[in-house]
């Protein structure tokens, strides 16, 4: 496939910012944040100046002005208008071209490394459902905090059990929508072991401003001794309850 | 040649005709009267009704803004604040909603009304009834939100209405109802206004005035309207689908249905994104005169400013799933998205430099419209940046959901609301023929802009607020502190314009016919405000520029004597400026609405509370369909115009024009069903979805039924051009029985699948089959209607001695009726 290998030599070229989410967010970020304010300076700083140059001062006026009732015309300047526009379609385009590499980077990293966990939204709280290697559910949940190792791809596979939701760490720049009956993909990678915040992003009733959910980064071996503690009593309470059942 | 070819414009000749005395001819009370108000259908008396309503709402908006603003004074623990969570939600939602559909668009459509037909030298528009309707719907709909925050609580789901949350089982509120309720009475505004404007606009032109030459303002509002009436239309059918999952039970968006949520997105989106420019394309018009008057040039690049905004027209409608970018669309439609996305956004570009590239070589002149116009274009080019980082879909995951996209959407859509304060400013002469307080305009154009940026700019700085929420990290209380500062003066400006607006109207001096050099525009040519004909003779560009020809001369036109006098009152045919049915069909729209927002999930509340929701839906169908039948009976004559005719619409009546118009926003609303149908199979596997019926039998003959009666349609046509009243009578019979059967047919088949236990709630299979082919059977049964009203106008001789034109525009509907059929029988009873 040609457009697979021009992607991934792109890809490969550097140009492309790759890494954690935070990093080709904040890269790209600042970039169109630069740009965008040399842009806008530029455009409005041109207005005014045209504004104030060409204000009613009185005086002789050379030029034939619209009269009333004229049919509506109005035209020239058209290569400065098309030459403006074709500088600005070559910077937006470029621009966008330039993220795309990226969108076809994070897109690409959902899938087989790391941690795999469903997050399934309620009103109004997370729950965590974390999945074994072959995608199916280990038996360990939490309610309101998730766990995961540092350094580590978490994969997210995001869904509600009411409304619409979105799930969000902001400080980590990862999000995806939580909709009822439909899952979304996404993943992240922190960097450090601290502790962060899980937001709602999208309006879910009366207790949406304060659906949130804290996020644990672990180190590697806190996490994995966490981890099989709660296998372990998973595995317990399920024994115990298929005795209690009497099967 | 100039004093000749020149519009007489020395307000004098203008005013010697108007008002008064003509009026008496009209029935139509003075100014003064309350009464002129309820019953006036004049393009330019609406006009003022939508820019004076509109305003209301503005001041509605604000102060459930101001509300928020106060909420977010300071992070606010759980109870904490002038308002509790769901209040506060109420208030979000509706301020959205209310800024969006009652404020934004309505004011737009005061100018469209007041300005356009004098642009294009009409003397009213083409259904000045159906004008006056829309009006009286939109503020019947306005109403039902006001009464909305009395029924428990108003809606409270964010102005986008997001499934499932919108439903009774998440928000079970009679208010939430009535606002659905409120926007479907809105989208019928709209549907009405956009069949009128379009019709106007496309066949009432001045000789000469052809679709290149048409004034900025006009060309914006033309794609306002067509933009709105296919927009609207998906709107219409959503919160229609919504209405029935309330009110009947169906379960289209319930949490349990595979794609429901997504669904609602994707019909609020493919009218949300056309709405963004709905809003914004008028105060770009408005932006283009006042640049040019005000400049004193021409545009620059005229013509490739009309086609950008056709092109951002089209556009529009094919870049909504970009709202979408974190539901589980796939990457490849993700990246149509983001180039369609950075395709519409080009065109825009274009307009921007049109308009500053117009400044140069100007003398400009800062009178208050300018200044509005000008501060509009500077945070518009603001709001035009920051949303280029939302179409770069990696920044997009990050800002959904977040402050950045409402300080985006708000530097954008305010600033489209800052242009057409400059547009008040601009036709305030005109329209009220006082002149505003200058020196107060400007001052108010510094503490608006002044107010603007502190609102809305910080919200950039504080972005990783999430949006909706009263609750965000203590490190922006500063910017949500200046926001809220700047919320207040941005408050204080519009009591500014607000009183220098209304003490000019009382005692401003009065204004000339022309108050702005260098306007070019035909409003301009007449006096202020215009006589109720508006143009002193008969206006005219088939010499090149603007003239007013006698009617005494047989429109030869040799001179441009405004001998207007004389020209409207020799008129022979009598033209109607007034119905109190627009009115009335309003009021008891309204009464419909509260009557049937207390039905839920098919059951109205219990005891007394009951009784007064069942005894006013009672009495609002009844007056609501009697309004409507007197107003189709009465005998009211509009202008008929018919000069600027032009492919394809050379030779199409107004009312043929309309229903083809009409008829256009239809199939999007069938399309909204039965796409929402396809959807929702897909989501459920299609192979595993079978039909309701059991049987296509009576199905395929309700087929030959309706194809049948089509025929007997054609059938009256002929007879009509043969002037047999008997054959009119009688084919017309023919239809009306075949219809007839299809409803007996249809009623049988959905009485047996009531006792199997299938009905509208069993399900999402069930849902779409009764709610699609219901809403057809809603159009056969309206079809019926009709022709029982032409059986009795043929037979007391209507169409066999005129012309059978009615019977032809009924025809159009009723042939559309049978096509929509062909689609969906093979849909719901075979495949």
């Amino acid at each position: 496939m040609i457009p697979d290998a021009i992607a991934a030599s792109v890809l490969q070229s550097g140009l492309i910012p790759r890494g954690t989410r935070v990093q080709v967010f904040s890269e790209i970020y600042w970039v169109f944040l630069g740009l965008g304010t040399l842009v806008g300076a530029v455009v409005i700083g041109y207005m005014l100046k045209n504004a104030y140059k060409y204000s009613d001062r009185g005086g002789a006026d050379e030029k034939e002005r619209p009269k009333l009732g004229e049919m509506p015309t109005g035209g020239g300047k058209g290569k400065k208008l098309f030459l403006s526009l074709s500088l600005s379609a070559i910077i937006v385009i470029s621009l966008i071209a330039w993220t795309y590499g990226t969108l076809l980077f994070v897109e690409g990293q959902t899938g087989d490394q790391g941690v795999d966990v469903e997050v399934e939204g309620y009103q109004f709280g997370w729950n965590f459902h974390y999945l074994n290697d072959d995608g199916e559910y280990s038996g360990v949940n939490t309610t309101g905090t998730l766990r995961v190792p540092v350094d580590t791809q978490v994969n997210l596979q995001i869904t509600s059990d009411d409304v619409f939701h979105n799930f969000g760490i902001p400080a980590l720049s990862v999000k995806g929508d939580a909709i009822p009956g439909e899952t979304t993909e996404t993943w992240f990678k922190a960097t450090e072991a601290k502790n962060y915040t899980a937001h709602c992003y999208e309006l879910c009733g009366q207790g949406h401003s304060y659906m949130e959910a804290g996020v644990i980064v672990m180190e590697e071996e806190a996490y994995n001794d966490w981890y099989a503690e709660q296998r372990a009593s998973a595995e317990n309470d399920s024994a115990g309850n298929i005795a209690a059942a009497g099967v | 040649m100039t004093d000749e070819t020149q519009p007489r414009t020395d307000g004098g000749t203008a005013t010697a005709l108007p008002g008064d005395s003509h009026d008496d001819g009209s029935h139509l009370p003075p100014r003064w009267s309350i009464k002129r108000w309820l019953i006036t259908t004049n393009h330019k008396d609406v006009g003022i009704l939508y820019i004076v309503t509109a305003m209301f709402f503005l001041v509605f908006g604000g102060m459930l803004a101001l509300l928020i603003r106060a909420q977010m004074w300071a992070p606010r623990a759980p109870g904490e604040g002038i308002l509790s969570a769901m209040a506060y939600n109420q208030a979000v939602s509706l301020h959205g909603l209310i800024m969006v559909f009652w404020f934004l668009s309505p004011i737009a459509t005061g100018f469209g009304n007041y300005i356009v037909p004098l642009q294009i030298g009409a003397e009213d528009l083409a259904f000045p009834r159906l004008n006056a309707l829309s009006y009286w719907l939109y503020l019947a709909s306005g109403l039902m939100v006001f009464a909305s925050f009395f029924q428990g609580s108003t809606f409270a789901g964010g102005w986008t209405l997001y499934a499932p949350l919108n439903i009774p089982a998440f928000m079970p509120s009679i208010g939430a109802t009535t606002t659905v309720f409120a926007i479907v009475t809105f989208c019928a505004s709209v549907t009405v206004g956009g069949v009128n404007f379009i019709t106007t606009i496309h066949r009432m032109r001045a000789p000469g005035l052809t679709m290149r030459s048409l004034p900025l303002f006009t060309w914006s509002w033309l794609l306002t309207v067509w933009m709105m009436l296919l927009a609207f239309a998906a709107l219409l059918a959503a919160c229609m689908i919504l209405l029935s999952d309330r009110l009947l039970g169906t379960t289209y968006f319930a949490m349990t249905t595979d794609g429901g949520s997504v669904l609602w997105t994707h019909l609020f989106w493919f009218f949300g994104h056309p709405e963004v420019y709905i809003v914004f394309f008028p105060a770009l018009g408005a932006m283009a005169e006042i640049f040019q008057t005000f400049s004193g040039n021409r545009i620059v690049g005229r013509k490739w400013f009309i086609v950008s905004m056709v092109l951002v027209a089209l556009q529009s409608f094919i870049v909504w799933m970009h709202h979408m970018f974190l539901t589980s669309i796939n990457l490849e439609v993700k990246t149509l998205f983001m180039a369609t996305t950075i395709g519409i956004s080009l065109p825009f570009d274009l307009m921007v430099f049109a308009l500053i590239y117009t400044l140069i070589k100007g003398r400009i002149r800062w009178d208050t419209p300018m200044l509005y116009a000008f501060g509009a274009l500077v945070l518009f080019i603001v709001g035009g940046i920051t949303g280029v980082f939302l179409g770069a879909v990696v920044l997009d995951y990050e800002f959904r959901g977040t402050y950045w996209v409402v300080a985006h959407f708000h530097y954008v859509m305010v600033s489209g609301a800052t242009a057409l304060i400059g547009a008040l400013f601009y036709w305030f002469p005109k329209i009220t023929g006082k002149t505003y307080n200058e020196f107060l305009g400007k001052v108010s154009f510094a503490v608006f802009f002044t107010g603007f940026n502190l609102l809305y700019f910080p919200m950039f700085l504080a972005w990783g607020t999430p949006r909706r929420v009263f609750a965000y990290r203590p490190e922006y209380l500063v910017w949500h502190r200046i926001a809220s500062v700047g919320a207040v003066i941005l408050g204080i400006s519009f009591l500014l314009i607000i009183y220098n607006l209304t003490k000019s109207l009382i005692s401003g001096d009065d204004a000339a016919a022309n108050p702005w050099p260098y306007s070019t525009t035909a409003e301009w040519a007449v006096s202020s405000p215009p006589p109720l004909e508006n143009f002193p003779g008969t206006p005219s560009y088939a010499s090149g520029a603007l003239e007013f020809l006698g009617s005494d001369d047989d429109g030869s036109g040799a001179a441009a004597a405004t001998d207007g006098g004389h020209a409207t009152e020799h008129e022979e045919v009598h033209v109607d400026h007034a119905s109190v049915w627009p009115f009335v069909t309003g009021v008891f729209s309204f009464v419909t609405v509260i009557g049937l927002s207390g039905l839920q999930v098919g059951s109205y509340p219990a005891g007394l509370e009951g009784l007064f929701y069942q005894a006013t839906s009672v009495v609002g169908v009844v007056g609501l369909i009697s309004a409507i039948s007197a107003m189709g009976y009465e005998n009211f004559t509009a202008h008929e115009g018919g000069f600027g005719e032009t492919w394809p619409f050379g030779g199409v009546e107004n009312t043929k024009m309309g229903m083809w118009v009409f008829l256009a926003s239809d199939v999007v609303l069938f399309g909204a069903f039965i796409g929402a149908s396809i959807f929702l199979r897909v989501a459920y596997g299609w192979t595993n979805w079978h039909p309701v019926p059991h049987n296509p039998i009576p199905g395929l003959v309700n087929t030959y039924l309706l194809l049948s009666s089509s025929f007997s349609v054609i059938l009256a046509l002929v007879a009509a051009k043969k002037h047999s009243r008997k054959g009119i009578v009688a084919s017309l019979v023919i239809t009306f029985v075949l219809g007839l059967g299809f409803l007996v047919n249809k009623g049988i088949e959905w009485l047996e699948l009531f006792h199997e236990g299938v009905w509208l709630d069993s399900g999402v299979r069930a849902s779409t089959y009764f709610l699609t082919t219901g809403l057809h059977m809603g159009h056969v049964i309206a079809g019926l209607l009709i022709t029982a009203y032409l059986i009795w106008r043929a037979w007391n001789g209507a169409y066999s001695e005129g012309s059978g034109e009615t019977l032809e525009y009924f025809g159009l509907y009723w042939h559309f009726v049978d096509i929509v059929w062909l689609f969906l029988f093979p849909l719901f009873y075979i495949v």
